[in-house]
């Protein structure tokens, strides 16, 4: 029972992080209904500028790694990500929003490869910093990473605490900020009606970049949390956490931000379980990718509007 | 009309001049530069991945075959010839491995070839290079169906231009099993990360580990792309081994020693020459973690240590990495088998296939060990030596042959 | 584009004269300055280093001049022609050229060759300081051109279309243009220096913009409507002479091969993009499809599966496989459209891929060995030919990719006569009216479910065949030769050269396979170039580099000069098709 209890938590802290991610592509999705597919490279830089801002912080410090680095640690990484986003979105996505389907699409790949290339290439050259060509090993926290806690018989890692607390937190601040702010209200009325909103005097093309900016920030968090719980990251680390992460999105209902959370946390269990539930040749970690992507393409078939209902575009 | 003509006529003249001009001065020069070289040119090629992920390992053996090639020309060791360095980039890509092999066997200066990084490269690169009768000599290919062809219950060999410095999967599994069966672990989980040389390992590994009396208590796999290894753990943990043997390379080795430790799964964990690195340490491996290497350990042989000191004193911008020495020995191989074949040749491509026979008869004492290759072009050495990480570095446990 | 306008209509209206007199003289110049070193060191791109003597790209870049500055001296050359009555129907011809817009194109062209050749300079032996003065009188020269060129006004289009002019002058014009295409072709690809092949690759530019916009371009195209056959014709002519430019050195074939493969793999993928308007992020799977069945049923002892038929069997059945392929990945359409459609393929492409990993007799059935894949796939023999040796013919060696060079020639052929003949087709129609609107192709009685399928299959089985010789070609297929990165490439040959046009996809795919393997010094980047050049195609010029003229109208609906341009010749290309 431990065995299954400990797959599942497995499941959830998994699921967490591709939660955190998916969040990105549904508010994007939700305002300007574009598959923003570079995402992940947010995830991915988010991480790394989580990184940087401790090794320039370890140029003071001689390294520590404390406790209190994590907030610091958090705003680099945010600040990092949120600026690419916008400027991603301002200089590749914007002067598409009117152009035909496939061009947003094609551009965002195009962003991703430029953006891993791009990290991979030139972040060992600044001084100081680590060739990212391969895994860097990422600085373990106290408190938040080392042995796991016995809870109950369950082995848990500190970073499964980190990663879902962090979920939920930005689980209710992101309620707060689209039910109770203006800025958020705002949102709603522009992924219901972009024209009327112009209309009523919502600078929509700031909204936009309130989207990117909000799932910028919450890849962030995700970035540092796999940091600290893996143990290292890479340029590459992006591409398959966006797909799956973006799978989540589209399993809850793309453009419903309760929905990311569910499709993720579902999504994370689906896979642990995929690994031991399936008997057979056909189980087993080989096949676990084979069946989350299995389990996307029979909800775009069956239920395309997801586990919690979206709003879909045929955007053909 | 006439004027006409005449711009004609002086647009023909310029043109004119123009193609003699160039046809005048570029003869002249030409043989005066041919006049002053008194030696001939052999290249000595190199096929490995020099961009990309991979490029870490490719260039490292890119490196070391220069260092082997500059040593040769600074001791004259081949007298009235210089050799020359052809790097080719593969991308680690078999299409784009068989572009290069292509385009090394189209030179006419290349004699021989180190390569390739990976065994599915070097599929495609083989039959190119064996019509063109060019050697090849592969630092880091692991599967042994590349010697001693489909069936290895019956091994004929399919190409006889091809020799390989490392050890195959068939030698290094099994001693890392033998290992580990002395060290009186009965139970292992064995994992790999599908890929040839992780899978191939860690068959030979389990098969050998069976063999001795052993039990296999999990054969799991893992996503090369994946980072969350949790599940794997657990499944493997339910079972309850006393060591995890995980065939890959550093990258991922690290990451699942530093998450088995979180899990409470403290157990050592095992690999092969490809977690062999400091990197797998820094990436979270754990004291008392297994691996084994090709060899005795370079710091107890003398040839060993001094390829170390004069690939620093090179002043590479990246390091030897893992195979950088096995390709160290097969380019002073290749120079062995040359010191023969371009003796008394007149040009590089007629010293072709004396290369070839050179090298089955080569042997000497390389970075890594005795140097010599069996009838199937697999390297004779059998020494292995496991390492075992001890205050945060790779020491050497016990050095020993495949009983 | 919108380059912003420093040079308005008046300042052009006032300067035209000085503007003109400038870019005869930066012509000039530049001619003149080939006969200086423009190189420090000999060994920087073909030795640029002497005086008195031009290299071959110093000659090149030279003729460029000299283009340009007889180009932009035309507009004076005309009325004193005129007035002496010299030669009056060539000058009825010349009329009709747009001189003045081939000068502007010549200049930007000229200043982009010299800079290339500057800077490989540079790169190449190591900072600025070894270019030699003749370089800088070169870029001066060149620089001088530009800025003439700009301040001169646009002048007349050029119609040089309407010339009437003898067919056997037309059919003759179009052999020799691919004729010299060919041999530049093979000129440019015997070059092993990445800076030379890049110059090259400018100077052609240059010079096709030049051409282009002085209006031969128009000259020629409809020149080639009349001839089809024989542009046709004589383009495979050109294609089959390729190996004989290549005195027995199988470098380029090599390539040369792989480019086709890719090629053909990626007019297969533009029936279901280009046509059908179906984005499909998974393509690579059809062509691994292909070239598994193919390994399983070769002759390789590590061939799985006992049945070996003869290679035209083994060929339609990895066809039939991929057909069925796209079949099941095409069936979620009925469904599913749009964005949701490229996640569907792209899942699709990454379940191949796994798949095909795990089928090692450890986690599936041994069908294919697992991730090291089959090796040692034997060379083809068909009807006593064997491809693996060297055949001479009239003196000249053909080694082993030449062979699959003619093999993949004829599969080429045969996807390209589908290809057109199904664009101009009532199924052709059909795809492009679902393209367009789903719903309103459907009100009309369009089967749009049974086309969509057909899209899919048809590209998955020509895809199939190109992956059936892909086998036999590399002679291993691994699992790793078909990741989504593979995909993206597919679709971005697609896409850059122009959807929907043979032609296009033809010279993307060329571009994305040759470029890297001529440009090993910039192999580092590549990818990140290849990621920035797809942004920047979407953002400026989204349609292509040889556009498919409906595309053009959808992406440009608001520039209504081209519109006005292209429908004037669009009843054109409706009347062909009938």
């Amino acid at each position: 029972m431990t065995y299954y209890l400990d797959q599942l938590l497995n499941g959830l802290s998994l699921g967490s992080l591709y939660a955190l991610i998916a969040v990105g592509y549904t508010v994007v999705y939700g305002i300007v209904q574009l598959i923003n597919f570079a995402h992940g490279e947010i995830f991915m830089i988010g991480a790394f500028g989580a990184l940087s801002t401790w090794i320039v912080l370890s140029w003071v410090t001689g390294g520590s790694t404390a406790w209190w680095n994590l907030p610091l640690m958090l705003v680099g990484g945010m600040i990092v990500a949120v600026l690419t986003a916008v400027l991603m979105e301002r200089f590749a996505y914007r002067p598409l929003r009117n152009a035909p389907r496939l061009a947003p699409l094609i551009t965002a790949i195009g962003i991703s490869i430029f953006l891993q290339e791009f990290v991979r290439l030139f972040y060992g050259q600044i001084p100081g910093f680590p060739d990212a060509k391969a895994a860097i090993p990422f600085p373990q926290l106290e408190f938040f990473t080392g042995p796991a806690i016995d809870v109950g018989g369950l082995q848990v890692h500190r970073g499964n605490f980190f990663v879902m607390a962090a979920l939920l937190i930005c689980w209710i601040f992101l309620w707060w900020f689209v039910n109770r702010t203006a800025t958020g209200r705002a949102m709603q009325a522009v992924s219901q009606d972009p024209d009327t909103s112009r209309l009523m005097g919502i600078d929509v093309d700031r909204i936009i970049v309130v989207a990117f900016a909000v799932g910028a920030s919450l890849a962030a968090v995700a970035g540092l949390a796999s940091g600290l719980r893996y143990g290292n990251i890479d340029f590459k680390m992006g591409f398959l956490a966006g797909l799956k992460a973006f799978t989540a999105a589209v399993l809850g209902g793309i453009g419903n931000i309760n929905g990311a959370v569910v499709g993720g946390l579902t999504l994370g269990v689906v896979e642990a379980m995929a690994t031991t539930l399936i008997p057979g040749q056909f189980g087993g970690p080989a096949w676990k990718d084979v069946w989350a992507f299995v389990l996307l393409i029979l909800i775009l078939v069956f239920r395309p509007q997801g586990l919690l209902g979206a709003k879909v575009v045929d955007r053909a | 009309m006439r004027n006409k003509k005449l711009l004609g006529g002086a647009v023909a003249l310029l043109s004119a001049s123009l193609l003699f001009a160039g046809c005048g001065s570029r003869a002249e020069s030409s043989a005066s530069a041919t006049g002053g070289t008194a030696t001939k040119t052999a290249k000595i090629g190199v096929i490995a991945p020099l961009t990309g992920d991979l490029a870490v390992m490719g260039l490292g053996i890119k490196n070391s075959v220069d260092l082997a090639i500059k040593q040769a020309n600074e001791s004259g060791a081949i007298p009235g010839w210089t050799l020359e360095l052809a790097a080719e980039d593969d991308q680690a890509t078999p299409d784009v491995g068989a572009n290069a092999a292509t385009k090394l066997a189209a030179d006419d200066d290349v004699v021989a070839v180190v390569g390739t990084l990976n065994s599915g490269v070097a599929q495609p690169v083989q039959p190119i290079l064996n019509s063109a009768t060019i050697a090849m000599v592969s630092p880091a290919n692991t599967s042994p169906n590349l010697t001693q062809g489909a069936d290895l219950s019956n091994p004929t060999r399919t190409y006889p231009n091809y020799f390989r410095t490392c050890t195959t999967d068939a030698i290094q599994g099994p001693f890392a099993a033998q290992y580990l069966f002395e060290s009186g672990i009965k139970k292992l989980a064995v994992v790999n990360d599908k890929k040839p040389y992780g899978q191939g390992l860690a068959e030979a590994v389990a098969a050998k580990f069976k063999e001795l009396g052993g039990e296999v208590v999990a054969d799991e796999t893992v996503n090369k792309d994946d980072k969350d290894f949790s599940s794997v753990i657990d499944i493997i943990k339910s079972k309850s081994p006393e060591a995890v043997y995980f065939g890959t390379e550093f990258q991922l080795a690290g990451p699942m020693s530093k998450q088995m430790g979180d899990k409470g799964l403290n157990v050592p964990l095992m690999g092969g020459d490809g977690i062999y690195d400091a990197k797998f340490i820094e990436l979270g491996g754990r004291e008392k973690d297994l691996a084994t290497s090709v060899g005795a350990p370079i710091e107890t042989l003398e040839s060993g240590k001094s390829f170390v000191e004069s690939y620093k004193a090179a002043g590479f911008s990246d390091g030897y990495s893992a195979y950088g020495a096995y390709a160290y020995d097969a380019a002073n191989a290749i120079i062995a088998s040359l010191k023969q074949s371009l003796a008394s040749a007149s040009d590089a491509k007629s010293a072709r296939q004396a290369t070839i026979d050179g090298l089955s008869s080569v042997s000497f004492d390389g970075a890594t060990g005795k140097v010599a290759f069996d009838e199937f072009g697999d390297a004779v050495t059998k020494t292995l030596t496991v390492y075992e990480v001890t205050d945060g570095a790779w020491v050497a446990k016990q050095t020993g042959e495949l009983k | 584009m919108n380059v912003p306008t420093i040079v308005t209509p008046e300042l052009q209206k006032r300067f035209h004269v000085p503007g003109r007199i400038a870019a005869l003289a930066g012509g000039l110049l530049l001619a003149a300055s080939a006969y200086l070193p423009w190189a420090y060191d000999g060994d920087a791109l073909d030795n640029m280093a002497f005086l008195g003597g031009p290299s071959t790209l110093q000659f090149l870049g030279a003729l460029l001049g000299l283009l340009l500055a007889v180009s932009a001296g035309m507009a004076w050359v005309e009325p004193w022609a005129d007035r002496k009555g010299i030669l009056p129907r060539l000058l009825m011809v010349s009329r009709r050229a747009g001189w003045t817009r081939g000068t502007k194109a010549l200049g930007v062209g000229l200043l982009g060759f010299i800079a290339v050749v500057l800077i490989a300079i540079a790169l190449e032996l190591g900072g600025l300081v070894t270019i030699e003065y003749g370089g800088w009188v070169a870029l001066a020269g060149a620089l001088l051109g530009f800025v003439g060129s700009r301040l001169l006004t646009p002048g007349r289009a050029p119609s040089l279309e309407k010339v009437k002019t003898p067919a056997w002058l037309e059919i003759v014009s179009i052999a020799v243009l691919l004729l010299v295409a060919l041999l530049l072709a093979a000129y440019a690809l015997n070059q092993n220096d990445g800076g030379t092949f890049l110059s090259i690759l400018a100077f052609i530019g240059a010079l096709v913009a030049f051409i282009l916009r002085v209006g031969a371009g128009g000259w020629l195209s409809a020149a080639g409507q009349r001839h089809r056959n024989v542009l046709v014709f004589s383009s495979f002519a050109v294609a089959f002479l390729f190996p004989f430019t290549q005195n027995g050195s199988d470098a380029n074939m090599s390539i040369a091969t792989q480019v086709l493969i890719f090629a053909a793999t990626a007019v297969g993928l533009n029936i279901v993009v280009g046509l059908a308007g179906l984005l499909d992020l998974g393509y690579i799977a059809f062509l691994g499809a292909g070239a598994f069945t193919a390994a399983t049923m070769s002759q390789s002892a590590f061939a799985t599966i006992g049945w070996k038929p003869p290679f035209i069997v083994v060929m339609l059945i990895a066809g039939l496989v991929s057909a069925t392929l796209g079949l099941i990945i095409g069936s979620p359409t009925l469904r599913v459209s749009g964005d949701y459609l490229a996640i569907v393929t792209l899942a699709f492409g990454e379940i191949f891929r796994i798949s095909m990993s795990n089928l090692d007799g450890s986690d599936g059935p041994d069908l294919v060995h697992g991730s090291s894949g089959i090796p040692a796939i034997p060379n083809l023999n068909l009807f006593g030919f064997d491809f693996g040796k060297v055949h001479t013919v009239l003196g000249i060696p053909l080694g082993r990719f030449s062979n699959y060079f003619f093999l993949m020639l004829l599969i080429m052929a045969l996807i390209v006569l589908v290809f057109t003949r199904l664009n101009h087709s009532r199924i052709g129609r059909g795809w492009v009216a679902i393209r367009e609107d789903e719903k309103a192709a459907e009100a009309m009685g369009v089967n749009v479910f049974g086309l969509k399928l057909l899209a899919f299959a048809g590209g998955a089985f020509l895809a199939g065949l190109a992956g059936a010789v892909k086998a036999h070609v590399d002679q291993s297929v691994t699992p790793d030769q078909y990741i989504f990165l593979e995909s993206a490439f597919l679709l971005a040959a697609v896409v850059l050269g122009g959807m929907g046009t043979v032609m296009g996809v033809l010279l993307g795919a060329a571009l994305l396979k040759l470029v890297p393997e001529k440009l090993r010094f910039v192999n580092e980047y590549r990818m990140l170039i290849f990621g920035l050049l797809m942004v920047l195609m979407m953002r400026f010029r989204p349609e292509g580099m040889i556009p498919n003229q409906r595309r053009v109208l959808e992406f440009h609906s608001d520039d209504e000069e081209l519109v006005e341009e292209i429908e004037e010749d669009l009843p054109y290309e409706f009347a062909e098709e009938h």
